[in-house]
């Protein structure tokens, strides 16, 4: 077989590969402007009415801005716990800093529902023992996302301070700075961009949660993931397509502007 | 301006001591350079000076004031990295200016005084740029002026030449020199580099495992290695190990017996001959003379290397101008030769 | 330290610090601590307290109506391995995995070679991109494009109508959840793999060409067995991630197709059995973190032979 056969059949079996990853993605975008009252193909004609009811439902409406509010609250609460650490993880040799390394991207590898699950059942002991609500309002999802969100920060970020060396913060120590004006006038700076892609990562991350999130939820306080899911479940129409367009679009967004920042794919 | 004085200094980790009772007095206004091989301890020697790395024992004095435990950002030192370390988000300019601004010097006489040190290392012109956009020779310079604004006590640097080619590094090292004697700034330069090390510093101190092996000045270092580690450090490729056979003659482990200039040493020994001090041909009275036969030539432009060996097995090197520059014929392999040296051009050392 | 780690501009960090040093230098260390304390204790009460909470719940008893009795019992697990119904869960979540894990392994390895060993640089970062996009994108968005595609009335019947085929049910069916499962999957398998084929020397395929393999040769005796640790992480990836998997089984399979997570899920949250559904949540825990460190160990000791 020559090398160009060889090469031939590489291309082509990766051209499968993408097909089938990004077509389905492109098939719910194509749907979303269906005229078809019942969803069947082919097109009766096009129509942008589903954005509009999709936007009058409240479950996505609501479901929308719960989630930009939740993935918000996350990306703050995993950038304000998630940066010092990673600092602490890559310029400190310390006992115990391996531990603390496996315990902070330990949320990553702890299935979505049974974190999840113990998440619930925590909050509701806790209802019991304040007597407050926690589970299905905001703070309880809060702290779920937060959780979500810190491994992948604590990961991009310590990523880039590994590649910045340290004869930088050295540098600037020993021409005066002490180690907060090193940190800010010196660190901060330089993993910028290490930053604004773990804050665009997390906030997707978060958004598109459903497993821990799903126990979490309660009357009104719906993200739109489980939204979208609630309504699977019982139809399948180009308002749901709709949904998923906007959705495919603002995460498109936000992907490529963090990819700028930082290599997407190094994060997994 | 202050001399430095290292009291004792150790530095362990767990099981290892990477300094090992490092004591050393660098004098007012001199250019010390630590000299040794990876792993030797001459890094974290200077990073403990700067501060950058805790003493387990011992003190650092500078100018009679113990600075052992203060951070690095008290200590007013200027320090050189290997990789410049230059601000990447910041100019030229801005980087200079940085150690003023922790001073927080008026924003006039910081002007000023970047213009200064920008002018002194001849890159005003490129005092707008972006670190990046200066080659590795101009980075060094601003890493220099960035270390030397801030008026500092003493001067760190951490092998300033290792990341330049060749024709630059000699320039650079004539600079450095230049500048470090117009301020009189008290020095301490790390290089694994011999010649950098002997053409740069008033005193090299070598170091081995921690220790200092010998210091001295150039020429003490390079004329009188005090041991075989010093001797091949120096660049001293036949060291011939064997023991004294009376006043003034030494047993070759191979069976010659040669004249050597007595020395106050015993035991197992070693005789350190340059290979430029061996003599191909035409044996003068005085020397020791030995028959062998030239085995390889090795031409390295202005000199050629040859290897000779004696019947007995004994292997040396030996130098000779090439005809290039005026030298005589080369010799081809399996010719023989007399080599020969002259008593007082060999060293004995510590085997 | 060596002088020469200390003051390598591109060494690694991890390896231009010194050891844990110990003794009054302990005192510098405590920066660490602070830096590092409030993701700990974050981490430490929003998942490990809760999930300590939650294996000491599988121990208690279920009471219709009185919810949890406080007990120190194995029932709950010994339930689950005496019900037919949970062990043919479990076999599903098993076979459904497994299956998932091997196609994505057979698409994504040509897939990562491709990228690494034949695209230029340029489109290596697109189609990677490309490849990771759709990955964040979220289950919900992916499963709805999947049920407009594989639905009775969806896009795949459509097309096979059109050339006068009859239509296939697809929705609701095994294949259809492995479908919806590789493609979640397929982007982790292509990127860990393709990050590993990176670090393979291109040169020791050349070699291996030199002195007469066929690609076909190189490929089994020279790339996979160096690419084999990289094919062990992909796929221990790919299976947690099926195994866990919620929307796809739960919207593709349909409410008479059961996967563990989603039992989990149905237990703790509909039904409020707490104990059992905290007892299937760790038998699911177990068995994927057994499976995978056996994967580990067997693939590990026969790497370790030339790695050392």
């Amino acid at each position: 077989m020559g090398l160009l056969a060889v090469n031939r059949i590489y291309a082509a079996i990766t051209a499968l590969v993408l097909a089938f990853v990004v077509l389905p993605l492109g098939a719910v975008i194509w749907v979303s402007f269906f005229a078809n009252r019942i969803l069947s193909f082919p097109a009766t004609g096009y129509t942008l009415d589903w954005y509009a009811r999709a936007w009058q439902l409240d479950s996505f409406r609501n479901g929308f801005i719960t989630s930009v509010e939740t993935a918000l609250v996350a990306v703050a609460l995993s950038l304000a716990l998630g940066v010092p650490a990673s600092l602490a993880l890559v310029r400190y040799r310390f006992p115990g800093r391996d531990a603390i390394q496996t315990l902070l991207l330990s949320p990553m590898v702890v299935p979505g529902i049974v974190g999840g699950a113990a998440l619930f059942m925590a909050f509701i002991e806790l209802e019991i023992l304040l007597d407050v609500d926690i589970s299905g309002t905001l703070p309880g999802l809060f702290v779920a996302h937060g959780l979500i969100a810190l491994p992948w920060t604590v990961r991009l970020v310590t990523a880039s301070l590994v590649g910045m060396s340290p004869s930088y913060e050295e540098a600037a120590q020993s021409l005066g700075a002490g180690r907060l004006t090193t940190f800010f006038r010196v660190t901060l700076p330089i993993i910028k961009p290490g930053i604004v892609a773990a804050a665009l990562f997390s906030f997707v991350i978060s958004f598109i949660d459903l497993e821990k999130s799903i126990f979490l939820v309660g009357p009104g306080r719906t993200t739109l993931q489980i939204a979208l899911v609630s309504y699977l479940e019982w139809n399948l129409d180009s308002t749901v397509a709709a949904v998923a367009t906007v959705q495919i679009l603002i995460i498109g967004v936000l992907l490529l502007v963090s990819d700028r920042y930082a290599r997407l794919s190094r994060a997994f | 301006m202050s001399d430095v004085v290292l009291q004792s200094i150790v530095k362990r980790y767990d099981a290892m001591t990477a300094v090992d009772h490092v004591s050393l007095t660098i004098g007012e206004g001199e250019l010390v350079a630590l000299l040794g091989p990876s792993g030797c301890g001459k890094t974290t020697t200077l990073r403990m000076v700067g501060g950058f790395i805790p003493v387990t024992e011992g003190r650092i004095l500078v100018g009679g004031r113990d600075l052992t435990h203060l951070p690095p950002n008290k200590r007013n030192m200027g320090f050189g990295f290997q990789n410049y370390a230059l601000f990447p988000h910041m100019t030229i300019a801005e980087n200079v200016a940085f150690g003023l601004e922790m001073r927080k010097l008026p924003k006039a006489e910081i002007a000023a005084k970047v213009k200064t040190a920008l002018d002194r290392v001849k890159l005003s012109h490129l005092a707008e740029r972006l670190p990046k956009q200066l080659s590795g020779g101009q980075q060094q310079r601003v890493a220099l002026a960035r270390a030397l604004v801030i008026e500092p006590d003493v001067l760190l640097l951490d092998e300033p030449l290792s990341n330049l080619d060749a024709q630059l590094r000699h320039e650079m090292k004539t600079e450095i020199r230049t500048l470090q004697q117009q301020l009189g700034i008290t020095t301490i330069f790390v290089t694994h580099d011999q010649d950098e090390a002997l053409s740069v510093a008033d005193r090299v101190v070598l170091m081995r495992n921690g220790r200092i092996e010998q210091q001295g000045s150039p020429d003490d270092l390079f004329g009188r290695p005090a041991s075989r580690f010093a001797a091949e450090f120096m660049g001293v490729t036949n060291l011939l190990s064997g023991e004294l056979a009376g006043v003034g003659r030494f047993r070759l482990a191979s069976g010659e017996e040669v004249r050597v200039d007595p020395a106050g040493l015993s035991g197992e020994l070693s005789l350190a001959v340059r290979p430029e001090r061996l003599v191909l041909d035409g044996a003068e009275e005085d020397h020791n003379a030995l028959p062998a036969v030239v085995e390889l030539a090795t031409y390295r432009g202005l000199v050629i290397d040859y290897r000779v060996a004696t019947a007995s097995g004994l292997a040396l090197i030996a130098r000779r101008p090439s005809p290039a520059v005026g030298g005589p014929a080369p010799l081809k392999p399996g010719q023989p030769v007399r080599v020969s040296w002259h008593p007082n051009a060999g060293t004995l050392v510590a085997a | 330290m060596t002088s020469s780690a200390s003051s390598g501009a591109t060494a690694p960090v991890a390896t231009t610090s010194p050891p844990a040093p110990s003794g009054r230098e302990g005192r510098r260390l405590a920066p660490a601590y602070g830096l590092t304390a409030p993701a700990t204790i974050f981490v430490l009460v929003a998942l490990m307290g809760p999930l300590a909470l939650m294996f000491r719940y599988s121990l208690n008893r279920f009471v219709p109506g009185q919810m949890m009795v406080e007990a120190l019992t194995l029932d709950n697990y010994a339930r689950f391995f005496a019900d037919s119904f949970y062990q043919e869960v479990l076999g599903t979540t098993l076979w459904i995995s497994a299956l998932s894990t091997l196609l994505c392994l057979v698409a994504g390895f040509p897939v990562a070679y491709f990228l690494v060993r034949q695209a230029s640089d340029k489109w290596k970062g697109r189609l990677l991109l490309l490849i990771v996009l759709p990955l964040l994108m979220g289950n919900a968005v992916r499963t709805a494009a999947w049920m407009v595609i594989l639905g009775d009335k969806g896009l795949f019947n459509a097309v096979i109508g059109a050339v006068g085929l009859s239509p296939v049910k697809l929705m609701y069916t095994p294949t259809a959840v492995v479908i919806g499962l590789v493609s979640v999957l397929l982007p982790f398998m292509i990127v860990t793999l393709q990050s590993v084929i990176e670090g393979i020397d291109a040169n020791l395929e050349s070699a291996a060409q030199s002195l007469g393999a066929s690609h076909l040769t190189v490929l089994w005796r020279v790339v996979l067995p160096l690419a084999l640790p990289g094919i062990l992480a992909g796929t221990m990836l790919c299976f947690i991630l099926s195994m866990n998997a919620y929307a796809t089984p739960v919207l593709i399979g349909g409410p008479s197709f059961h996967m563990m997570a989603p039992t989990v899920y149905q237990q703790v949250a509909k039904a409020m059995n707490w104990p059992f559904g905290a007892a299937l949540a760790f038998v699911l825990m177990a068995v994927t973190l057994v499976l995978t460190t056996t994967a580990n160990v067997l693939v590990q000791r026969r790497y370790r032979r030339w790695s050392e």
